[in-house]
């Protein structure tokens, strides 16, 4: 049962619609925040937005920005130094 | 959803460059998350809302023109300013590794619509009036208006 969950979770993911990506590479706190809610302002309610970034603390930051700005966190994926980031609009 | 919106203040005492740039990235990060900011500018912090560089009027007597002249909008850093050179490298080496400046901070605060208020003493100390500080000042106020602000807010610093 619990492994057909996650596969469950996982297929979700796989299957994520992105609507729109942002690139925060290069940038430090706190630009890819910033730009992720300027990013997430013109977008609508339930569209996900992709942040491609890599300063490190990024990986904590969107999470907690997410707690604390209501925005639903989805995930954070790492490839080699770039981060990931999945939020989907409130 | 948050049920009241959650605030912070922030009390720009220091003028330092450095110190700042961590408010202005505290308050911009605070700001994007639905936070409304106000920042409470007084003494040497009044040095970020100059709009030229010596601010000086014909109203200002000779001490307060001194004190303008030599605490200026060119903002000194607060440890190794070395005559004014650590504030040059330390832009050079922001801008290098691409980090936002603080005129860039500035922008996005009042992007982000963080409130500017303006500390009354400090400007009548210092002889300056609204038409020698940005345009971008939300409030003229004192120290009651500040503690009325900080009593409502779960986030309040001191820089």
């Amino acid at each position: 049962m619990k492994i057909d969950q996650t596969i469950d979770i996982e297929k979700e993911h796989r299957s994520m619609k992105i609507d729109q990506t942002i690139d925060c590479i290069g940038v430090f706190c706190p630009m890819p925040i910033i730009k992720t809610k300027l990013a997430l302002d013109v977008m609508k309610s339930g569209e996900v937005l992709e942040i491609l970034a890599d300063d490190a603390g990024f990986e904590k930051d969107l999470p907690a920005w997410c707690s604390s700005s209501g925005e639903k966190f989805i995930e954070i994926k790492k490839e080699g130094s770039t981060i990931k980031g999945y939020v989907m609009k409130k | 959803m948050k049920p009241d919106k959650e605030k912070m203040t922030i009390i720009l005492f220091s003028g330092d460059m450095d110190r700042s740039i961590a408010a202005f990235t505290l308050a911009t990060t605070a700001a994007s998350a639905g936070t409304e900011v106000s920042i409470f500018f007084t003494f040497w912090g009044l040095n970020l809302l100059k709009k030229s560089l010596f601010t000086l009027g014909k109203s200002q007597s000779i001490l307060q023109k001194i004190f303008n002249i030599f605490s200026n909008s060119n903002l000194p850093v607060s440890r190794m300013n070395m005559c004014g050179l650590g504030p040059i490298m330390m832009k050079y080496l922001m801008k290098k590794s691409r980090t936002a400046s603080l005129n860039d901070l500035m922008s996005l605060a009042k992007q982000l619509k963080v409130k500017y208020i303006a500390c009354t003493t400090s400007c009548s100390i210092l002889g300056l009036s609204k038409e020698n500080l940005l345009d971008s000042i939300d409030e003229f106020a004192g120290a009651a208006t500040y503690l009325n602000e900080a009593r409502e807010s779960k986030i309040n610093l001191f820089i």
